[in-house]
């Protein structure tokens, strides 16, 4: 029956694409209202009232995939032009470690330390993106070098040891405004984390929708050589977008530190693998050239909520694992049934 | 399409259903760690949220609590792992706060990042026992664990005392960069050989693991073959590190481990057999925790802040009584 209707799909090729393309572009999301919805209803109740829904509950599922949603924009970006990012959780340690640093060691204030943390992720992906198109090696390799690099110098900084962050006005401590990451409250419903995610998903959304950089990034992920031919920049594009994924961890860095009160040299490993299991749930495929950001951040959002309602469950966390591998392996089987008129 | 998907969500809610459970106790609770309710008679979920169960030794504290619980059978208990990542840790506190659970057992992964979570319990009035690694400040209800800065101490002064008494060269086996206890194992080593000609000719981070424990020794072994000892600061690093001396055709190269776990690949059964010079028991603290437990939810008595376990060192005399009396009645 699916093969059918895959068939029957090109013959309605109009622009916009029918039920079935939307269907596919936006699976995660009718994935996300799913296992919404399986949540709900499997959501164990107390005094007659549902846990899942329970607003604390939320909030903490939201604030939970804030940084690996951060993450997993930028590596969006990274994956439709073809590439990976194996380098952000390591990023992430990275700029958490420099934000307790520079926060607590020196005098710099607020904004310069978050500026320099910021600056130093950009920096990061930029030589990454250099490396890549100048040298022609593999994304893979040199963000996998990068990995390694940047854990290196987290523990190097950190002096090999995690960095507490205490706020206050006396010397060594962080200014108080930076514990409003940790507070996670604005105005009790809001976690500020997720607040950020959901700044850098709209700008993502729109820089995807409406600039010639968008039209460049897709034509890369098609067919470089084709991209190229018709005078894309493809160089500077490349170089760019994973500058823009180092800002992006260095970022979820500073989330992270801020809410944690705490810089761990050790903090985000792994993390690269969460953020890519939520941009292939999100439907973007890695061959590059298909995807949305849409997608990612419904990707991220189905995890965590598959993770937290495992959780209220008392599921095994082996199981968990399981059942988050196998989410994964559907949502790239369903791509590969995916009509390859459907951008 | 549509139907995959759904099949896909089915299983999801299979996976789900089979594991349903609830909890009768709703109690908001009265506030700083005070129980909502407590008495013989109650039903009592505790949520266990460990650091990671990938180290033997935690695989064996949650063990500990395991066989504990079944013993008393008005509790029931719930696991969280962390795998060593603070923010999940935290997210896993959360979600027990939310399930409304009746007393925190927690080892955190790191005492700073926990605080906030653990703070949280203690306010809800949910009793909270940090078992072996601490947090910051004192908004919980008991702290359980060894002394890692006595148990390293332990470790230099056997050095100084037993193992080289006129002094050497002897190289260390550090856990992971970066955690408490690697660092606190350290420090006690060093006050316990202050004073001695012992000096450390080489240090490495082997993370707790076996393997990078064999790794880095082959290098260390390659390095200075002249040193005298390695001390490793737990029992799997230096059982890599036994391996690596054989290798390197020095079998008889003194080796000593921290943990001392009583389980068949345990430290115990290491020094048993002489692949370990000593060992030092840490002990994991688990039924201890389940014995507080009981004191506040069943007794509603009142339990000590602080609740320092006694380490004791092993040697291949005592290895195999050890192993049995710390076998015996779980």
């Amino acid at each position: 029956m699916t093969q059918a209707k895959v068939a029957a799909l090109p013959g309605s090729g109009r622009p916009g694409g029918g039920v079935l393309a939307t269907l596919f572009r936006f699976q995660s999301l009718f994935g996300l209202v799913l296992v919404f919805a399986a949540a709900v209803v499997y959501s164990p109740s107390k005094n007659g009232e549902l846990v899942f829904l329970d607003s604390g509950n939320l909030f903490n599922v939201v604030r939970s995939m804030s940084e690996i949603g951060i993450l997993a924009v930028g590596m969006t970006l990274v994956i439709l032009i073809g590439g990976i990012d194996l380098s952000v959780g390591s990023v992430l340690g990275l700029a958490s470690v420099g934000s307790a640093v520079l926060l607590t060691g020196n005098d710099l204030g607020l904004v310069p330390a978050v500026l320099a943390v910021l600056a130093i992720g950009l920096g990061f992906g930029l030589l990454q993106g250099i490396a890549i198109t100048s040298f022609g090696i593999q994304a893979f390799v040199v963000t996998l070098a990068g990995m390694q690099i940047a854990r290196g110098l987290a523990r190097i900084w950190s002096g090999g040891q995690g960095v507490s962050i205490t706020y206050g006005d006396r010397p060594g401590q962080a200014p108080v405004t930076f514990s409003l990451l940790g507070e996670r409250t604005f105005d009790g419903l809001v976690p500020i984390p997720a607040l950020i995610f959901g700044v850098v998903a709209a700008l993502a959304v729109v820089l995807l929708r409406v600039s010639a950089f968008s039209r460049h990034v897709y034509a890369i992920g098609g067919n470089e050589k084709a991209a190229r031919l018709s005078g894309v920049p493809v160089k500077r594009v490349k170089i760019v977008v994973f500058g823009l994924c180092g800002l992006l961890a260095a970022l979820a860095g500073i989330v992270h530190a801020g809410q944690l009160n705490f810089g761990g040299p050790n903090d985000g490993a792994m993390y690269e693998l969460d953020a890519i299991a939520a941009v292939v749930i999100g439907g973007t495929s890695l061959m590059g050239g298909r995807g949305s950001v849409v997608g990612t951040v419904a990707g991220a959002l189905l995890v965590g909520v598959l993770r937290n309602i495992l959780a209220l469950n008392n599921v095994d966390s082996n199981v968990q694992l399981l059942v988050i591998g196998l989410v994964i392996v559907l949502a790239a089987g369903l791509q590969r049934l995916r009509p390859a008129s459907v951008a | 399409m549509k139907k995959s998907r759904a099949m896909a969500a089915a299983g999801v809610c299979l996976l789900l259903a089979a594991c349903g459970t609830t909890h009768e106790n709703a109690g908001a609770g009265g506030g700083h760690g005070a129980p909502a309710k407590c008495g013989a008679d109650g039903k009592y979920t505790i949520g266990m949220s460990q650091a990671n169960v990938a180290e033997p030794y935690r695989q064996r504290m949650n063990d500990d609590i395991r066989s504990a619980v079944a013993a008393v059978p008005q509790f029931a208990v719930d696991f969280a792992d962390a795998a060593q990542d603070n923010s999940k840790q935290v997210e896993q506190v959360d979600t027990f706060l939310t399930q409304q659970i009746d007393l925190l057992i927690i080892s955190p992964n790191e005492a700073t990042p926990l605080t906030a979570p653990v703070k949280r319990a203690f306010d809800k009035g949910i009793p909270v026992l940090v078992l072996d690694r601490k947090v910051d400040g004192d908004a919980y209800t008991s702290f359980i664990g060894a002394d890692n800065t006595g148990i390293g101490r332990q470790a230099g002064e056997y050095f100084k005392n037993v193992l080289l008494p006129h002094g050497g060269k002897i190289a260390e086996l550090r856990g992971l960069a970066g955690s408490t206890p690697a660092r606190e194992r350290h420090d006690g080593f060093m006050q316990g050989i202050d004073g001695s000609k012992i000096e450390i000719v080489a240090a490495q981070d082997a993370d707790w693991l076996r393997d990078k424990g064999q790794q880095q020794a082959d290098a260390i072994l390659q390095a200075h073959p002249d040193i005298q000892g390695i001390y490793s600061q737990n029992d799997p690093m230096g059982e890599g590190a036994r391996i690596a001396a054989q290798n390197a055709g020095r079998p008889d190269l003194p080796i000593t481990g921290i943990d001392g776990l009583p389980i068949e690949s345990g430290g115990l059964k290491a020094v048993e057999a002489g692949r370990l010079s000593a060992t030092f028991v840490y002990p994991t603290g688990g039924r201890e925790a389940v014995d507080t437990a009981k004191r506040i939810l069943l007794d509603c008595g009142q339990v000590p802040k602080t609740q320092t376990l006694p380490t004791r060192l092993v040697t291949k005399e005592n290895a195999a009584a050890t192993y049995a009396e710390l076998n015996t009645g779980s």
